[in-house]
């Protein structure tokens, strides 16, 4: 008969069963590890740091707590929409297995409204707001209450080639900038990818202006100030745009900066110690803050950054309480600085000696991170942004006169959860 | 007999369709023996360094995620197969009213939008504590696979002369050594065939597994791509997706290399037996 | 054939009489329960929960608001200019994808069936999309185009500055050719399976009279394969229509207005956790899915008898 049939079937056989053994040890795939009778588990969802300086402040709050708990840092992918579904998914599903997560700015009103993260009370909320400056400090609030501790913060500053233009002066506008690319041939570098980065550039050009997006409830509030925004948009996408403007996020902006096609770049403060591969380029790049939208109004430079929240479902919510503070306190914030180049949020930090070597443009910093402007807060945040990236974008393709309309109709819908 | 002219434009034609299929797998190749500042130079080859590997295998979460692929399309495929059978015996051999009808409920459960599923799911998991388990994620493959199965091992199972089975017995075998001896070997090309259709379909799928996962516990491979973390908070990890998408690609490569006879005969109902 | 098959191992000329009959059907019943079961479970009931669920205002982060408004829902979905490009997006992509796919598939077939050499190395090369990660191959063909690392804007002919993923085109275009590279070996399967039907004598009789290879092709061969050709649609259009792991991994979130309709459920129903009006879209997708069905069985007269083996 078929000889070769039935070795088939032992072959398939034994496979089957290496598998099935396989899939037993392994165990049915229940989430973490609980710890037994040791030290109780506390873990942190945080995006990949990779400078190393979370995994620091990790070990660093290990070793104090001196066996009372033991962080475990589980690392989060790097794009913050992603961060987002992933932590959204399952909190949604009520899982215990998070305890503290580093949320993104923008992620408050949203998580503390659909009740997934624990307010934080009396003592704790005064050890959360001390020494904080006020762009973080208005990032943990929603409704009077704190709802995070701050840790890093970011914001963007403007990078420009010294070899190639002037300092910008103090009052430096968008539309000035604009000029002096296009009149020598070069480009900005901005992010106008249809994603969260496109929000952040509008929601400064907006506050720049004066204007509001929306209120605490979601209403709309925007002004013309939402169509200056559009003329900026549509004027850099026209005359000073470098090719590929509309998939631009933080990377492939730093990457064009450094092949030398932009002149400018708007970016967060990564791309320093990033420019230090390229030989002597580092030194060709002077730093400013953010340029304004109106002449005779400061700029309101973008606020990022990650606050320590702790999760409902915790199911040891004091402790995870004390592990965010240690993880959040100044020695922790100063590391983070030095090695992940990522802003301090509490004031005081920006005195260390060891920061102000990490960023030459320290007191920049600080003065954009204490002036900067959150995006709204709201708890249908992510929705309100998604309606913003669509009315702005292709850059090159929008039209300012009826944007005004445009974006109330979407915003309206997306405060009432419907399709836009 | 055949012109030298006619072997020179089938050579042609063969080499395209070659080129066709292979591209994409070359090209990520490629990618993933880049170092990190070969990657912006645009070329098919600079050069082969492993250090996207390393970095791709030291990592435990894709480690986790190779795991779960293995062992949750393993089992869906293990179950699939034994309701399949089955089923497909009962539909070639039996006769009985509702034939119709079930074949053309699988045929439904084939066009069904995944999507308009995955909601309900995920709900309905994360209420009954199936959310991001090895259950979670098998019960819906081997559901979906099931028309695939059905209708392979039928078609398989149509050709196999049973009456050998009853010929065994009147020559004084109990039915069930008719079964095991005579039955078995003729079904088990089938039965294989039928096997590595459906793992191919569970290996592969991206939908369920990215929307009914979050953690290492449950996330396949296809999900864990989609989330790679990179060397900084903005860096696209280009090197290590490609790595890693070789490293997930290259077994079903071999698997298919080798088995592409039953493949093609599988999926074309049998005839086409290569 | 497979009927005689079957016809032999029944005895009596009444169905569902004697009792050997209601043993057979009993016996039928059982083997086939689980798999119906399972099949029932994890399709018919979801649907219907997903239905209940497209009824009320459902919400994950407002989870105090859930109410029920019945089809008001659908009414949002149904009058908004977002569903309706995602039709058409779907559909422009499902009609140009599958048209090229029948075509390069019936090639494929073609030079399967009648190579002189080489069939070994041809079918094994058009199993491997076949076979590869979607994922795996929709970032190849991300990569391929990228601007700054892609070898697609290095090549000879191609500007420099051609980046496709900019603009809603181009990216349909990168879309399209991922799906169409991925899915046409099964097309192509598909169509050799009924190339392998057509018997060889009307081709040997049709050279004897003198007729020419693209005249025995579309006389013979094509109205031959009718039915193949109508199956192979039938299953392609359905599973093309259904696109997500392509749009999702080179578009993510389905940018520049290359958002699908599932790419559209997905973020409704997962990124904005609104359960509710995402169980609405959903609904809406199924029924799509049944129409496109219907057509092609009513209206094109698809006969799937072939795969219930009655053919």
């Amino acid at each position: 008969m078929r000889r070769g049939s039935s070795s088939i079937r032992a072959g398939f056989a034994a496979a089957t069963a290496a598998v099935a053994i396989l899939a037993l040890l392994t165990g049915c795939g229940v989430g973490g590890e609980e710890a037994g009778s040791g030290p109780r588990a506390i873990n942190w969802y945080a995006f990949n740091e990779p400078g190393g300086s979370y995994q620091e402040a990790v070990d660093d709050c290990n070793k104090q707590a001196d066996g009372r708990y033991k962080i475990n840092y589980v690392k989060l992918p790097n794009i913050a929409d992603q961060q987002r579904e992933l932590l959204v998914r399952r909190l949604a599903a009520e899982d215990d297995d998070i305890d503290i997560m580093a949320l993104d700015v923008i992620w408050t009103a949203e998580f503390a409204e659909a009740g997934w993260i624990k307010p934080w009370e009396g003592e704790r909320a005064s050890t959360a707001e001390e020494g904080k400056l006020e762009g973080p400090l208005e990032s943990v609030r929603y409704q009077d209450r704190i709802w995070a501790i701050p840790f890093t913060s970011n914001t963007q500053l403007l990078f420009y080639r010294k070899d190639r233009v002037d300092e910008p002066p103090e009052n430096f506008t968008w539309d000035a900038m604009i000029d002096q690319a296009a009149e020598n041939d070069s480009a900005i570098e901005v992010q106008a990818a249809q994603y969260e980065g496109l929000t952040v550039w509008i929601n400064s050009l907006i506050a720049g202006a004066g204007g509001e997006i929306v209120d605490e409830n979601g209403k709309a509030l925007v002004d013309e100030s939402a169509t200056r925004a559009a003329e900026i948009e549509r004027k850099l996408a026209t005359s000073a745009a470098p090719p590929g403007l509309s998939t631009n996020r933080e990377d492939e902006a730093r990457i064009g900066f450094e092949s030398g096609r932009s002149d400018y770049q708007i970016n967060y403060t990564f791309i320093y110690p990033s420019a230090e591969a390229i030989k002597g380029f580092q030194d060709k790049i002077g730093f400013a803050r953010y340029p304004r939208t109106e002449p005779d109004m400061p700029s309101k430079p973008p606020l990022g950054g990650f606050n320590l929240a702790v999760s409902e479902y915790s199911n040891n919510p004091d402790l995870a309480f004390d592990a965010a503070e240690c993880l959040a306190n100044e020695d922790h914030q100063a590391i983070a600085a030095e090695k992940g180049g990522l802003a301090p949020s509490t004031e005081s930090v920006y005195e260390r000696e060891s920061v102000t070597k990490a960023f030459p443009f320290a007191d920049v910093l600080r003065e954009s991170i204490d002036n900067a402007a959150p995006r709204p807060v709201a708890p249908a945040y992510s929705d309100i942004s998604l309606a913003i990236q669509k009315t702005y974008h292709p850059p090159s393709g929008i039209e300012p006169k009826g944007i005004l309309e445009t974006l109330r109709d979407r915003i309206g819908k997306a405060g009432q959860g419907e399709i836009f | 007999m055949h012109t030298a002219r006619e072997r020179v434009l089938w050579s042609i034609g063969i080499l395209v369709v070659l080129l066709y299929a292979l591209i994409p797998v070359v090209w990520i190749t490629s990618l993933s023996l880049k170092t990190p500042d070969q990657v912006g130079d645009k070329k098919f080859f600079s050069g082969i360094s492993f250090e996207n590997y390393e970095v791709v295998f030291s990592d435990d979460t894709f480690i986790a995620a190779l795991i779960n692929s293995l062992g949750i399309a393993a089992i869906a495929t293990l179950i699939s197969i034994v309701l399949a059978a089955m089923a497909a015996y009962a539909l070639s051999r039996l006769e009985f009213a509702g034939k119709a009808v079930i074949l053309s409920g699988a045929l439904a459960v084939a066009m069904f939008p995944p999507i308009s599923v995955v909601g309900s799911l995920f709900d309905m998991w994360r209420a009954i504590g199936l959310y991001d388990t090895w259950p979670g994620l098998i019960i819906p493959y081997m559901t979906f696979t099931l028309p695939l199965a059905i209708y392979t091992l039928s078609a398989f199972f149509r050709e196999i002369p049973w009456e050998l089975e009853q010929a065994a017995q009147v020559d004084g075998a109990t039915p069930f050594q008719a079964f095991r001896k005579i039955i078995v070997p003729l079904a088990a090309p089938g039965v294989f065939t039928a096997s590595i259709l459906v793992f191919i379909f569970a290996w592969n799928d991206f939908i369920f597994a990215n929307t009914l996962t979050s953690t290492d516990a449950a996330r396949t491979v296809p999900a864990a791509l989609a989330f790679f973390t990179g060397a900084s908070q903005f860096e696209q990890p280009i090197g290590a997706v490609s790595a890693a998408a070789v490293v997930v690609t290259v077994p079903i490569i071999i698997m298919v290399l080798i088995f592409q006879r039953r493949i093609v005969a599988g999926l074309t109902a049998g005839a086409v037996k290569g | 054939m497979e009927a005689a098959q079957a016809g032999a191992t029944t005895a009596a000329p009444k169905k569902g009489t004697t009792d050997r009959h209601k043993a057979e059907r009993k016996l039928a019943w059982m083997l086939c329960a689980p798999a119906v079961i399972a099949m029932l479970v994890v399709t018919g009931y979801p649907i219907g929960y997903a239905f209940y669920l497209s009824l009320q205002k459902f919400d994950l982060r407002f989870p105090d608001e859930k109410e029920f408004v019945g089809l008001s829902n659908y009414a949002d979905v149904l009058s908004s200019s977002t569903w309706w490009s995602d039709v058409a997006t779907t559909v422009i992509i499902t009609v140009i994808s599958v048209s090229i796919e029948l075509v390069l598939g019936m090639i494929i077939a073609l030079v399967m069936h009648r190579a002189i050499f080489g069939r070994g190395p041809v079918r094994a090369a058009i199993l491997v999309p076949y076979g590869i990660v979607t994922v795996v191959a929709a970032f190849a063909w991300r990569y391929a185009f990228d601007p700054t690392s892609g070898f697609v804007p290095g090549l000879p002919l191609v500007p420099d500055d051609f980046a496709p993923l900019t603009d809603k085109p181009g990216s349909l275009l990168v879309i399209i050719l991922a799906e169409v590279w991925k899915t046409t070996p099964f097309m192509a399967l598909l169509l050799l399976a009924g190339l392998a039907l057509v018997p060889d004598e009307l081709h040997e009789a049709a050279k004897v009279d003198g007729a020419s290879t693209r005249q025995r092709f579309f006389r013979i061969t094509l109205p031959l394969m009718r039915p193949a050709i109508l199956v192979a649609l039938l299953f392609r259009t359905l599973d093309a229509f259904r696109i997500f792991d392509n749009i999702f991994i080179i578009q993510p979130g389905g940018a520049i207005g290359t958002e699908s309709v599932s790419i559209l459920g997905y973020n409704v129903l997962i990124n904005r956790v609104n359960l509710g009006l995402g169980s609405a879209v959903s609904i809406l997708i199924f029924l799509c899915v049944i129409l496109i069905a219907i057509f092609f069985v009513k209206v094109l007269g698809t006969s799937t008898a072939q795969q219930r083996g009655e053919a």
